[in-house]
């Protein structure tokens, strides 16, 4: 069915205004911290057989994969047997999701009795069982991570609003209301992108609108391929490795290799270091994501909406049983790590092709920091993200403690935890001096974050990143500082690994300091205003 | 305490016109005069001299000014340190932890107006219930200043302390310690400013407002003397960010409030003049050259919401709560990579304008769009002050008509639709998204295209009523004499949904009413007449509140039963679901607001010119309709059935067919859809 140009406008616009509807819902009614603060959630519209049309752009980590998660749910079950009230759930890394905290939950919306569409959210719960409450560091395979959901088909009359699957998964974690009530906020956020695209049906006629959902794929997929044509054709290579796995062995590394040729791209990431026993390992729908969000940041206009049309144009691959595309039963909660490894791999590899869009290798990592403590309330567990310094761009220096470029986690405001956990005291959050790698344009900042312990048997689980190998400068810009984990007690001073799980006693203090950017161009090249600012502001040191 | 003023004049700044309405013996004068940046107020009294106002005989005195927002957008506020807790002085610079864009590789954070050698720490801690952890150290502390205050020259000192919003003991001991070291330095100590958990958003709040307190005081002292030298004796007002006013003294204590006033104005001079006809809940549409301000007011109030920012700084402080979008008469029309249609964001600009002005531009905009389509015409725009070039406008379109195959009325058409189709979503996002439904209200055009356009709105959103107010080009000059006065006041105790929240609810409420009555008092106006109430609540463990409103009679026998209600309808409406009856829930912060209804506003009476009918022709939604061009004289005593363009000098109205119009005795023009 042929469009007017302005029908397709209109409905193009309506259906990214209603998935970032459904996002930013979801994000301000969720419990659980990770979602609200990290915005670790995604939401999506897609079409009857399950492409992605448009998505709410929350958390690069959910870019481009999750049409990739349905597809083993709609080759389990038969999309037309699908009725209303019916809905796919899954957290099954295994089977195209990505690490077990990451439910996803597709919706198929109805219009006339003939589906239309369906609507997905993605969104990282708190607690899902499994080994320690929150985040288990030594997980030795996906069961110890928590509950597998895999890709079930259910009904929510049936099987969840007071059902079986509600009570089961009631029993099954730890903080029942936070996670009952964010699987509930999911529903609802599906039900608003449903209630949208029936809307939009009504107005338009289910055919045009079908018509329209198409077309944006074609859109996307257009745009994708005018901005790979204006970039060099080649093979660049680009990589970058994890400090260690956690128990002992390292470097991890990951390689890209990144064909560009006319309006199409390869990424190979042929060579990388094979999968790990430890929680290290990214599930390839996360290759796919990491990789993808690269090439969005480097190449294309912010405004593209990013769907599957992208996809076609841009091609990912790893070898199986490598860490970036593991084999069962591998754990895989700090996927996030190799996530990033790809991100560099891929930005540096892309620092060939077009130096002036690029940044230098940034912290680039997910510290998680996750306190717990069983109170006489039960339970009490405190879940922190840290990016770090970025890295500095031709004409900026990069961001100064801020999360890394694959999510996007607010901190949480010092006064909340306070009120939140009595068994810890925030006492210092600030900038390590000096700690950008210096350059033409510097580094973004390290900071720490130090907590006094206020009760015996508080348990600090961790993982993170870039100890020993520091973020890379470029184009002669230096490399960032490197991260640490300390606890002082008493007089001693105990250092702790980047993956880790340690016994807290009153009176520690425990200190997370991040990694800090790499410098872009030479530091002699430096601004002498832009030097003596740091110098006043005490951030760096004179050389 | 305030005297029904025989004569009233409202003053607005804008940033290109300074606006007066001047009411005199039941007769409305309205004037433009052109701002002066440099000092406004230099604009503002040549505006009160061409609108012909007496000065020593006005009774009140109404002003609105960007001063407070000029100040933060170009860095020209006053030079402050800022106090924090030992451990904390990177409070401004972390931020948050997050990027606006995150695709955005170089991306930079909002800068602080406080250098990070200008932080200062100081050894305390208070708990979260506020006891202390750690006293201050006093001695430390005033080492500590001076190491700081006593090396450069500072304007003002903020101070925010870790949990001082429950506990503000250290803060005004800091507060002490600077009036002795440095005798007269102002200080702005973050309990007084903005009395609410989250140390970033109450730190930048506090900052800001002592960056912009010394600029916005000496300002109006400066206005004031001005107003003495000429003997005025009235009431001296000053328009705030929330929609109600203050008198200028109390303004020069709370600056920060300052931040929105003027698209604050608007909002009320429209909805009061609209509620004149007797409507009740308006969706106010400020459609100006770049952009589009939607706002919804149900029950004539508009909504407020608790925090704003400012060059991406937060500000904790209540404002008028409106959806921008980037589709304004200056929008360019343009095809992307992508072979899609798109309208704005990006804008002709004032230089060189849309392509009809003939001031050199080429690119296709809005109002070139309507120039072709014939909704605007040449003789009607800005009262034919202005030559329109219809052939240049048509010539702008021609190669997008190529491109899509389609003729250049076509393309203009989808143009115009496209931008309303925009428009009608950023009033879905604060109506439909947030629970409320649009269908009840009436939409309130104002702005130099938003009566172009509101019909169409309207008509996309499915409301049947379109009100177009009177004094189209002066209308927040007008909002500054018919707003209230009005307090808010707020603060942070988190307490847990139980038999014993109402009790705590109406504890915190009467000691905000007490603040709030005695500031009406130190400041010599009557006591408010009207209070409203809303507590921030939320199921334990979310980090996001859901506003929820009291009423006042409700509140002396609020039960818990009651505040459970109101909590699950209220998160409901926002959120499409609410948890089963019994989910711990919690209050977080209680809010309220004290007003006074200025007296009355005079009936308009507004001098008609000659009615004028014109015979036209219109392209619109694909077919050519032959139209009438009617001047606002013509409407008067009869209905008329669309299509139509009703001149009003200022704006065009375009009425289409289905639609059907009528002059009120308010001297609104009311629209209603045909059934």
């Amino acid at each position: 069915m042929a469009l007017d140009p302005l029908e397709q406008a209109v409905i193009a616009q309506s259906l990214v205004a209603a998935a970032q509807e459904m996002g930013a819902k979801l994000i301000r009614s969720a419990h659980s911290p990770i979602v609200r603060e990290a915005e670790d959630c995604s939401a999506a519209l897609m079409t009857s057989d399950g492409s992605v049309v448009a998505q709410a752009e929350l958390i690069p980590m959910q870019l481009g994969s999750i049409t990739h998660t349905f597809r083993y749910c709609s080759e389990r079950h038969e999309l037309d047997s699908l009725e209303e009230g019916d809905f796919f759930i899954t957290n099954d890394a295994y089977l195209g999701g990505q690490h077990i905290q990451d439910i996803f939950l597709f919706s198929p919306i109805f219009f006339q009795k003939q589906r239309i569409g369906f609507s997905a959210t993605v969104v990282h719960h708190i607690d899902l069982g499994g080994g320690a409450p929150g985040l288990n560091p030594n997980a030795t395979d996906i069961h110890s991570e928590g509950l597998i959901f895999p890709a079930l088909k259910l009904n929510r009359d049936r099987d969840w609003v007071r059902g079986p699957w509600e009570t089961f998964v009631r029993a099954n974690v730890r903080m029942p209301d936070a996670t009952l009530g964010d699987i509930d906020a999911q529903f609802a956020a599906n039900a608003v992108g449903a209630e949208r695209l029936i809307a939009l049906a009504n107005k338009y006629g289910s055919s045009k609108l079908a018509a329209a959902m198409s077309e944006m794929l074609d859109y996307s997929e257009r745009r994708i391929r005018n901005a790979l044509r204006a970039a060099p054709d080649g093979i660049f290579k680009g990589e970058d490795a994890i400090d260690d796995d956690g128990q002992g062995s390292g470097p991890i590394k990951v390689k890209a290799s990144v064909t560009i040729a006319g309006d199409t791209m390869a990424i190979d990431f042929s060579g990388t270091s094979d999968q790990v026993n430890s929680n290290m390992n990214n599930p390839f729908a996360s290759t796919v994501s990491a990789a993808v969000a690269a090439v969005k940041s480097v190449l294309t206009d912010p405004d593209i909406p990013f769907n599957d049309g992208c996809s076609r144009a841009i091609s990912v691959k790893a070898p199986e049983g490598s860490i970036l595309n593991p084999r069962y039963p591998a754990p895989v909660r700090a996927r996030l790590l190799p996530s990033y490894r790809a991100f560099d791999a891929v930005m540096k590899a892309l620092s060939k092709a077009t130096p002036e869009s690029v940044i230098a290798t940034g912290t680039d990592t997910t510290t998680a920091c996750c306190l717990s403590w069983l109170g006489p309330d039960g339970y009490d567990i405190y879940l922190e993200i840290f990016g770090g310094g970025y890295g500095a761009g031709p004409r900026n220096d990069g961001i100064d403690g801020a999360d890394s470029p694959l999510s996007n986690c607010a901190n949480i405001p010092v006064e909340a935890t306070d009120m939140d956990h009595q068994f810890f005291r925030c006492i210092d959050y600030s900038f390590i001096k000096d700690s950008a790698g210096r350059g033409r344009m510097r580094g973004g900042l390290a900071f720490r974050k130090v907590y006094e312990i206020l009760e015996d048997g508080v348990t600090f689980a961790t993982y993170g990143d870039r100890f020993k190998i520091a973020a890379d400068g470029i184009f002669g810009g230096h490399s960032g500082s490197t991260a640490q984990n300390q606890v002082i007690r008493g007089e001693e001073t105990i250092d702790l690994p980047s993956k880790c799980q340690f016994s807290l006693r009153k009176g520690d203090r425990l200190i997370v300091q991040t990694a800090a950017g790499g410098g872009y161009g030479p530091p002699q090249e430096r601004p002498n205003a832009r030097t003596h600012r740091d110098i006043e502001d005490g951030l760096m040191a004179a050389e | 305490m305030l005297t029904v003023s025989f004569s009233r004049a409202g003053v607005e700044v804008g940033g290109t016109f300074t606006d007066l309405v001047y009411v005199e013996n039941g007769r409305i004068a309205v004037a433009k005069a052109p701002s002066t940046p440099q000092s406004p107020d230099q604009g503002a009294f040549n505006a009160l001299i061409k609108g012909g106002v007496d000065i020593a005989g006005l009774g009140e005195l109404a002003h609105g000014s960007t001063v407070a927002t000029n100040a933060i957008l170009e860095r020209k506020g006053a030079r402050v340190a800022l106090i924090v807790t030992k451990g904390f002085r990177d409070l401004l610079l972390l931020q948050r932890h997050q990027r606006r864009r995150i695709y955005d590789l170089h991306y930079e954070k909002p800068e602080p107006v406080v250098r990070r050698r200008d932080t200062i720490e100081v050894e305390e801690r208070l708990g979260p219930n506020g006891e202390i952890v750690t006293a201050l150290n006093e001695t430390d502390a005033r080492k500590s200043i001076l190491s700081v205050l006593g090396e450069r020259e500072f304007d003002a000192v903020a101070i925010c302390l870790l949990n001082s919003f429950v506990n503000p003991l250290h803060e005004e001991s800091l507060v002490r310690i600077i009036e002795e070291m440095f005798p007269g330095m102002p200080t702005a100590p973050s309990h007084k400013v903005a009395q609410e958990f989250r140390e970033y958003e109450r730190a930048s709040t506090t900052t800001l407002s002592a960056y912009v307190q010394p600029v916005v005081s000496r300002y109006l002292k400066r206005f004031e003397a001005t107003l003495t030298e000429q003997a005025f004796d009235g009431a001296f007002s000053v328009m705030q960010s929330n929609g109600g006013r203050m008198p200028a003294a109390a303004m020069a204590e709370n600056a920060i409030s300052a931040l929105f006033s003027g698209p604050a104005a608007g909002v009320v001079g429209a909805v009061r003049q609209a509620a004149r006809s007797g409507h009740k809940n308006f969706i106010t549409l400020d459609v100006g050259g770049t952009s589009t301000d939607v706002c919804l007011a149900p029950d004539g109030q508009p909504s407020l919401a608790s925090v704003t920012e400012i060059g991406g700084l937060p500000v904790k402080t209540p404002v008028i709560d409106m959806a921008t979008v980037g589709a304004g008469g200056g929008s360019l029309v343009w095809i992307d990579d992508g072979g899609m249609l798109r309208v704005g964001p990006e804008s002709a600009g004032a230089d060189p304008g849309p392509a009809c002005y003939g001031r050199g531009g080429m690119a296709p905009t809005i109002t070139d769009a309507h120039v072709v389509r014939g909704t605007m015409q040449a003789e009607a725009f800005l009262a034919g002050d202005m030559h329109l070039d219809v052939e240049k406008a048509r010539r702008s379109f021609e190669s997008l008509a190529n491109q899509f195959g389609k003729s250049i009325l076509e393309i203009a058409d989808a143009a115009i639709q496209l931008a309303e189709s925009n428009i009608a979503r950023a009033i879905q996002r604060i109506s439909t998204e947030r629970g409320r439904d649009p269908r009840d209200y009436s939409l309130v055009a104002f702005g130099g295209a938003g009566p172009m356009h509101a019909v169409r709105v309207a008509e996309e959103i499915g409301l049947s009523s379109v009100i177009i107010p009177p004094f189209a080009g002066v209308l927040s000059a007008l909002g500054l004499l018919v707003a209230d006065y009005a307090r808010y006041d707020a603060l942070t105790d988190r307490q847990p949904l139980n038999s014993a929240a109402p009790e705590i609810v109406r504890k915190h409420f009467t000691a905000l009413n007490d603040s709030i009555k005695s500031h009406f008092a130190d400041h010599k106006i009557q006591q408010p007449d009207t209070f409203s109430y809303l507590l921030d609540m939320r199921y334990r463990g979310q980090a996001f509140e859901a506003p929820v409103s009291i009423s006042e009679s409700d509140l002396p026998n609020l039960s818990h039963e009651d505040l459970e209600n109101l909590f699950r309808k209220a998160h409901e409406q926002l959120y499409s679901f609410a948890k089963p009856k019994g989910e711990a829930i919690e209050i977080v912060a209680y809010r309220a607001g004290g007003s006074l209804a200025p007296p009355a506003f005079p009936e308009t009476s507004l001098n008609f010119d000659e009615a004028v009918e014109t015979e036209i022709e219109l392209f619109e939604r694909g077919k050519t309709h032959k139209a009438l061009l009617v001047s606002r004289a013509a409407l008067k005593e009869k209905v008329i059935h669309g299509p139509i363009l009703i001149d009003d000098g200022f704006a065009t109205v375009f009425i289409p067919v289905g639609w059907s119009t009528r002059l009120d005795p308010s001297g609104n023009i009311l629209i209603q859809k045909e059934v």
